[in-house]
Formats: C-alpha cells, structure tokens, sequence
C-alpha cells in the first residue's frame, strides 16, 4: 500500500512537471529555424524577452524546432491542415507567397524601417503586406586565396600563363586583376589558371568549386552570375524572360568550367557542405559561396588550412555591373495563432532596435541599417559587410515571392543540372524552363 | 464441429477489418479523389473533379517514365546482385558458421544501419576532399573517378544498395540452405553426385522457394527506393538517378502539382499490384 501511494506520488508530479510549465508559462509558441547561428541566437533572444518584468507570464514564449531536412514540406503541410500548434512561424522570402494564405500581416511600427531599412523590410513583404520581422539575411561572397592570387600577381611568368590560359579557353585578353575589381570573365579565367587539368603547374587542385547539385538553394547561387549580365525572372509585363542570353551566358559559362575540370568532377553532387570541405581542404583558389561559411572558412581553428589567407569580396562583376542574391529568414503569425495578441507583442518586440542588436550579439545575422549596424560593428565586423553588400548589390528578382517561387527554383534547378550533366541541350534546359515557369507563374 | 463459429469469427475479425479500413482504406479513397482533381495545398479539403488530366499528364511526362525505367533497373539490378552474392557467401560460409555462429552479428550489422543514413555516410566516404576512397586513390594512383557524375552516379548507387542488402538475402539463404536435411546431402553423395552437382540438382532446387521471394522482397525495395539515392544525390546528376518515389516526392511537395502526384502513385499502385498477381500466378503454377 506504501509502495501505491508512493508511486501514485511519484506520477503525479511528474505528470505535474510536465504538464504545468505549459500552462502556466509560454503561451505564445515560435517555431523557428532549426540548428546552427539562428536557433542560438532566437534562444538568447527569447530568453531576455520571457525575462522582461512587463511580460505577463501568459504572453510568455516558448520555442519550437523541427529537423531542417524538409522543413518546408513540413511546414507546408502543416500550415495547410491548418495547425496551431504554433502562433509565430519562420518564414523565408522565396516561401512568403507559398504561405501567406495561412498568415497574417503584421503592422511592426514606424521604427522597423529605421532599424532595418525599407530595402530588408521587403524581404519579408508579399503583395505589399508585410509579413513578417527580418531575422536573418543571406547572401554570398567570393571566397578566394590571397596568396594564391597575391602570387599570381608579382609573377611576371605566371601573368603570360594566365594571358595564354584566357585567350585560349575564353577567347579573351586579359590580364590578372585584384579580386574586388574581378568581372566573371576574370573570375573564369583566374579558375581556369589555378587548375591542375588546366595549367599542371597550378598549386591547387581546382580554381573554383561550382554547386551543381539538383537543388533549388544552388539556384540562387547561380544567377547572381546572369543577373549581372542583366537577367530576370520576368519583364514588367509578366513575360518570362528565362531564355535570355544573360542565362545562356551565365549557364555556358558553368558547364564550360566544369567541362574544362576548373571545378571537382563531382561537383554535380555538390551543395553547401561540400563547397566549405573542398575550399577548406586548401584544394580551390575561389569558390561562390553563402556569407554563413564566413564563420567557418575565417576560423583558423574549424579551417587551419585556409583560415588566414581567405579573402572575401562581392560577386564578380557582368556588364550591368555587380548582383548578390539576397534572401530574408524572418518570423510571422500564423492565421490560426491561438493567442494572436501574443504573438503580435512579440514580433513587435523583435522588430526593435534593442532586440536587433541582441539577436546579432547573440550570433544571429540580421541585416540592419548602417547606423545601427556601426553599433555592433566591433563584436560582429561581418555584419557591416552584409549590410554593405546588400544595399549596394543586392537583388530578387521578378517574382520570386510569388506562391510558386521555390517550385520555380526546384525547376530551374532540375532543369539547368540537366544541362550542365550533359543529359540536355541548352536550348532544351532553356525551353522547358520558361514552359514551366510560365505555369507557375500563372497560377 | 468448428472450434470458433462463424458469428463469433466476424465478431473477431471486425476490430481488425475496422482498422483496414480506416489507416488503408480512407487515404487510398483520398488519393483516389485527388488523382482526379485538381488541387493544391489551399484546396486539400475541397478539390474539384476534372476527371483523367492528371493521369494523361504522368503518362505524358517524359520524367515520369525516366523514373519508372531508373527504378526498374535498380530494382532487378540490385536484387539480382544481392540475391547471386547473398547465396555465393551463404554456400561458402555456412560450413564456418557452423562452427563460429558469432560471425553472423558482424555480418548482419549493415542491416542495422537507416538507408538515409547510408546515403549521408557514402556521401561523405566518396567525398574528394573528406572522404577516405578518392583520398587513398589520389595517394595511389594521382587521380580519383567522379562518383557522382552522369556516368557514374548509378553505378555507386548499386555498389552502395548492394553491400547495405545482400546480406538479408544471405540471412535468407543460409536459413533455408541449413535447414537442407543432412540425409539428402549424405544420400546424393553416396549416389557420387560431386558437389557442384548437389548444389544444382538437389540443394538449388530445395532453396528455390527462398530464391524466389528474396529475389521479389528485394526487387520490390529496390524498386521503391528513396532515402539513401536521395541523400546521396538528391534525384541528380541532371535527373539521372530519379526513382519513382522521388518523382513522386517531388511533385507533391516540391512541384506543389498535388493531382499529378498522386496520379502517379495510383499508377505505381496498380502497376505494383499487376506484378503481384503475375508472381501469385507464376508460383501457383509452378506448384501444379
């Protein structure tokens, strides 16, 4: 009989232990974006917000994560069965149309634009409604070797390879160029120098390593490159102008690298995590690349090969000068929220300028105006340059928040690798683009 | 006089024809109706009925049928591999294991391992720059084949498939070649069968149940197979290692095109369902 009530007991306040937190704290649960700077720095975040004395205990927050490996189908499934196991959810500029039909606008206050400023804002803004706060920003540097290119530089011999490597693979006179003034045709000739099946006396294996995986994130990689030559997604009348020859350029141009052995064979199976391991290995002299490898390629002790003679500047440059893809992971309230009011207090919050700077101390990546930015510019140098490249370069193209957008990718992205694998011709890659896109658009 | 009545059969069997039912039955009628609509995630709960257009588009695609011949090959492929090795290794090692029963659990420890994460170990081991198989070749010979690429990628994909399954089917065969009683063997000796000679004409024979359902069991994952092509190359390179499933996967969630999906689905339903009722009929067959 002790032993029952003891037990009864024991269950008791387990089930207590279980149960109460969620009633008598959180109420207002986020689901955010799982592993890596961003879950770190939204629990920092959180943390000082629950800590806040004008916080009720029951507009208090609780976070939720899932597996990054299809969180959009997830999402997506989730959203559309209605769910309201969360009242704030991620939400990223390529998926805003997708999900906008279960959200619901927010009104985050004059001082966001001051904050953020109006070009960010927009990252997270679908037929003019903004959907959600800004949390963090993407978009990619070119990573090269200075002492690869600081030697190729002073070496007069090197400079008559190079000269002879461009004209005969690219038809072209050039000469090597400091990285930040490089435009494509440098870039390409600078990768087609630095590989072994190119020039046997290069000291790296590869000049460059090329995302060529079927997958959509690899799109957005990519078209930096023909948006400098000036491509889009649509004209202004709605026209899908995929078949351009700024993305014929952009296109030939990959596969004639990738033919010519300037990117690792395997490149086609290539994404995120291999580019960092190839440039880490020591084995690429430049590689296009998200600015989250930042972190890791600058570290000497994550990548004491390369760490200290990485150098970082914005994608090369076409004849319309300089593009960089731009992106926003941000948060915004699920139409089915069950404590709405909550979850708008909360946003609010984070749309301030102290939370900002919370969020990007705590290690997050947020894109902030440049005045705020300075004020963090000492513990996180790197923002400044996300801010700078961002205004300056930065880019989305026509329509890329539409409903559609990430299957537009996922089409280009099945599209385009066919081309580059050989498997299609160009014209071919090109056409069922534009029939497809021309689909997706539509409805 | 039965041992349970017919009344109290039904009364058995209703929780179980229940829960058929309700877990296969209603998504089966669901896809049935989506296959025939046209529906997006917004409209999950109120498609409208267009009748056949999703099925003429999967017919249609030529990516639809590049999947079907990806997953046919793969499926008879690998299973063909598996079963050969599987029953080579049963027949040679069955003498030792005999003797060291403890060399099962190594050999059965690729079995224990997810197929997702299989993908994601390959990927890493055959990786140019991180993985051990291009590192020791560089060493060796100064070069390293691309995997992955457009030519090789199907051939790393069954090297990969193989060795994580062959040895279910080895399992299999070692059970039911053990199982081959002693006397048999002893009496087709006595006869001066040579060994070789048992194996075809008596021990071959005996297993060929075994054979033939490894063989459907294993074409039928390898048919069906997604995690580990997925994570190995993702349906690339080009589209080049699309299986059925990943065609499938893609459509619904990647393509947003609902209807076709699991038009597709239906198709590989009856498709699957077309091949179990030749095998039923080709083993009731062999059994008059």
């Amino acid at each position: 009989m002790k032993l029952n009530r003891t037990s009864f007991s024991a269950a008791a306040i387990l089930l207590a232990s279980v149960a109460l937190p969620g009633i008598s704290h959180a109420t207002v649960t986020v689901l955010g974006w799982p592993g890596g700077s961003e879950e770190t720095a939204l629990r920092a975040t959180v943390e000082a917000y629950n800590a806040q004395s004008g916080i009720a205990d029951a507009d208090k927050v609780e976070l939720l994560f899932f597996n990054r490996d299809g969180f959009y189908d997830k999402l997506q499934a989730d959203m559309a069965a209605g769910s309201n196991a969360f009242d704030v959810n991620l939400v990223a500029t390529y998926s805003i149309g997708r999900y906008a039909p279960y959200m619901e606008p927010v009104d985050l206050g004059a001082d966001a634009g001051k904050v953020f400023g109006e070009s960010v804002l927009k990252t997270m803004q679908f037929d003019g409604k903004q959907y959600g706060v800004p949390t963090d920003l993407s978009l990619h540097f070119m990573y090269y070797r200075k002492d690869l290119v600081d030697a190729l530089m002073q070496d007069d011999a090197a400079k008559k390879k190079y000269a002879e490597i461009a004209k005969e693979h690219l038809g072209k006179d050039l000469q090597p160029k400091d990285p930040d003034s490089w435009t494509w045709d440098d870039w390409a000739a600078t990768t087609l120098y630095f590989s072994k099946q190119v020039n046997s006396d290069s000291p790296v294996r590869y000049g460059t390593v090329l995302q060529m995986k079927n997958l959509l994130f690899n799109m957005m990689v990519f078209q930096s490159l023909p948006r400098s030559y000036g491509a889009d997604w649509t004209d202004k009348d709605g026209n899908v102008t995929v078949d351009s020859d700024a993305y014929k350029t952009g296109l030939e141009l990959y596969r004639k690298l990738y033919d010519a052995g300037a990117s690792p064979k395997d490149s086609l199976s290539y994404e995120y995590a291999e580019t960092n391991a190839a440039f880490g290995a020591g084995q690429a002299a430049t590689a296009l690349q998200w600015n989250a490898a930042a972190a890791d390629l600058t570290n000497a002790e994550k990548t004491p090969a390369v760490a200290a003679v990485t150098g970082i500047v914005a994608p090369p440059a076409g004849p319309n000068g300089r593009a960089d893809h731009i992106h926003g992971l941000g948060l915004g309230l699920n139409k089915n929220a069950k404590n709405k009011e909550g979850a708008v207090k909360f946003l609010k919050w984070l749309a301030t300028e102290d939370a900002a700077l919370l969020y990007a101390r705590s290690g997050g990546s947020p894109a902030l105006a440049p005045d705020v930015a300075a004020k963090v510019s000492n513990e996180r140098p790197d923002l400044v340059k996300l801010g700078e490249f961002a205004s300056q370069y930065g880019y989305v193209m026509n329509g890329a928040t539409s409903a559609n957008a990430l299957s537009i990718y996922e089409l280009q992205a099945k599209e385009f690798t066919g081309y580059w694998a050989g498997q299609q011709s160009l014209e071919d890659a090109l056409a069922h683009t534009k029939t497809g896109m021309q689909d997706l658009l539509k409805k | 006089m039965a041992i349970v009545n017919r009344a109290e059969g039904r009364a058995y069997l209703t929780p179980l024809v229940g829960f058929l039912l309700f877990f296969l039955g209603f998504p089966a009628a669901v896809n049935l109706v989506y296959s025939i609509s046209t529906v997006s995630f917004e409209t999950l709960r109120s498609p409208s009925l267009t009748g056949f257009g999703n099925y003429a588009a999967v017919l249609a695609d030529r990516e639809f049928w590049g999947a079907v011949s990806f997953s046919m090959r793969f499926g008879v492929l690998t299973a063909l591999a598996e079963c050969l090795i599987g029953l080579f290794l049963a027949v040679f090692l069955t003498p030792l294991l005999a003797r060291r029963s403890y060399l099962m659990a190594p050999l059965m420890l690729p079995l224990m391992v997810a197929p997702a994460m299989i993908g994601l170990m390959y990927r890493l081991v055959l990786h140019e720059f991180a993985g051990p198989v291009p590192y020791y070749l560089f060493e060796w010979f100064g070069d390293s084949p691309a995997f992955l690429d457009v030519d090789n990628a199907f051939r790393t994909l069954l090297v990969v498939e193989i060795l994580q399954w062959t040895p279910f089917a080895f399992l299999l065969f070692y059970m039911a070649y053990a199982a081959i009683p002693l006397e048999v063997r002893e009496a087709a000796s006595l006869d001066g069968a040579s060994a070789l000679k048992a194996l075809w004409w008596i021990e071959l024979p005996l297993m060929l149940p075994t054979l033939v359902i490894a063989f459907f069991i294993r074409f039928i994952d390898g048919f069906r197979v997604f995690d580990n092509v997925y994570a190995l190359t993702g349906s690339g390179a080009g589209g080049s290692t699309t299986s059925l499933s990943i065609y499938i996967y893609q459509a619904f969630f990647k393509g947003g095109a609902i209807g076709k999906a699991v038009a597709a689905s239906v198709v590989l339903f009856l498709a699957s369902l077309a091949v179990l009722y030749g095998l039923n009929w080709i083993t009731g067959r062999g059994r008059r």
